[in-house]
């Protein structure tokens, strides 16, 4: 685990947290206490694809199983 | 104390009276097999409800009951606990997911549009509507029939008051049925609660709703739009009958209407427009107008005495005939057969003392409604 900044899994368990809307103190802590802030707005943004994404396809497969 | 009593007896002879021994609480179920759906959706959501109500207000109450300071309780002070957290976010989560899966099941049907075997354009006016049935050459509108005097509190109310029209909306049982849902003028909505369908009514959009109604039978709604000052007063009426009923009354009334267009040619004696033209006037234009003819405030001009009732006959017919742009005053050229409109027009300029005893013939307004298309 480098030491400068968050590991990638550390990264995408803070950001699910994030979306989630509940995060640990003592992750929280870490969090903001190493690095720069860019590697989580990266990180949120692709999730927020990744979200939108996963929405349309429920949308689609909803529709399908409807048969329209 | 004496409000106490009269309230009492109030809801006492509420109680008894037959006009409200069907009341109910709940939506009702309706008829067709998407409102039975849409109450099913109704009644688990409403269970769902009551489960989380018992649960929160159980646990709230419990806590100040076993907390109390007289049992000595001392407050925890912890700030945060994770685990309770994710829990309160998930469990909301999975109960609304629980919701969704019947709601979208039930809502991708109601908007399933496809294959309807009768189509029809439902308008919105103030205050009426219009039903046109597509490729099947019917064209009408429905108006209510409720008389003036029981919503003035004239006379005793019937059992359908407020929900009564002259030409209600038919269709066949078993069948398919698209409405094709726009407005005239402002924006209402077509309502029907046994058959779970409400649709906007907005004009420059066509909204579309669809309903197959197993039994043949009266269902009635309401406008559930607010849409000017006879909002309540645009009841909607529809007659489920048998296929066959419904193929003899395709068949009766095209004859009807195609006699209706027939019967501008007809010369009429005053006797005859004036007591035609006191049923049109009183069904189509007493809303505003009202049955004196004294109009309402400066919204709605009062025909007695008015100078255009008393003055040129063809700025009069063209008034009724075409509307007045910018005002409430509608075209009525759609919405009422030249032998209607000869009537209304006549009976305008000989009422209330209106003694002007020029008659409108229908084939002059004929003529101008032909001119008009």
């Amino acid at each position: 685990m480098p030491s400068s900044g968050p590991s990638f899994f550390q990264l995408v368990c803070s950001v699910l947290a994030a979306f989630f809307g509940v995060q640990s103190e003592h992750n929280r802590q870490r969090d903001f206490s190493r690095g720069s802030a860019w590697p989580y707005l990266v990180m949120g943004l692709l999730a927020s694809g990744v979200f939108v994404i996963f929405v349309i396809l429920l949308v689609r497969w909803a529709l399908s199983l409807a048969g329209a | 104390m004496r409000v106490a009593a009269q309230f009492l007896l109030l809801a006492l002879a509420s109680g008894a009276s037959p006009a409200y021994a069907d009341w109910q609480l709940n939506m009702p179920r309706g008829v067709t097999e998407i409102s039975h759906a849409v109450f099913d959706l109704h009644m688990i959501i409403f269970w769902i409800c009551v489960a989380i109500a018992v649960v929160v207000f159980g646990v709230m109450f419990w806590s100040i009951f076993h907390h109390r300071k007289s049992r000595g309780a001392r407050a925890e002070n912890f700030h945060e606990n994770t685990l309770v957290e994710v829990i309160w976010t998930l469990v909301p989560f999975v109960i609304l997911i629980g919701m969704a899966v019947p709601a979208t099941a039930t809502l991708v049907k109601m908007y399933d549009n496809s294959d309807a075997e009768v189509d029809i354009q439902v308008t919105g006016y103030q205050w009426k509507w219009r039903y046109q049935y597509l490729g099947e050459d019917i064209d009408f509108f429905s108006s209510l029939t409720t008389p003036r005097e029981q919503i003035n509190n004239e006379a005793p109310k019937d059992e359908n008051y407020l929900l009564e029209v002259d030409n209600p909306m038919v269709i066949p049982a078993g069948k398919k049925v698209r409405f094709l849902v726009t407005a005239a003028d402002v924006i209402h909505s077509w309502w029907v609660p046994a058959f779970a369908v409400k649709k906007d009514a907005i004009p420059g959009f066509i909204n579309e709703a669809w309903t197959n109604v197993p039994e043949p039978g009266i269902y009635r709604g309401q406008c559930a739009e607010l849409c000017g000052k006879d909002h309540g007063f645009m009841p909607i009426v529809v007659e489920v009958k048998s296929q066959a009923e419904y193929d003899q009354w395709l068949v009766d009334t095209r004859a009807a209407q195609a006699a209706t267009a027939a019967a501008a040619s007809q010369v009429l004696s005053m006797d005859e427009l004036m007591a035609k033209g006191e049923q049109v006037y009183n069904t189509a234009c007493a809303a505003c107008h009202q049955v004196n003819g004294q109009g309402l405030g400066s919204v709605f001009p009062a025909l007695k005495g008015s100078k255009i009732a008393l003055g040129d006959i063809d700025a009069h017919i063209d008034i009724v005939v075409n509307g007045k742009a910018g005002t409430a005053m509608q075209a009525f050229k759609d919405q009422l057969s030249a032998v209607d409109l000869a009537a209304v027009i006549t009976w305008e300029r000989n009422a209330w003392g209106n003694n002007v005893g020029d008659k409108v013939d229908p084939a002059t307004i004929q003529k101008l409604k032909e001119g008009a298309e």
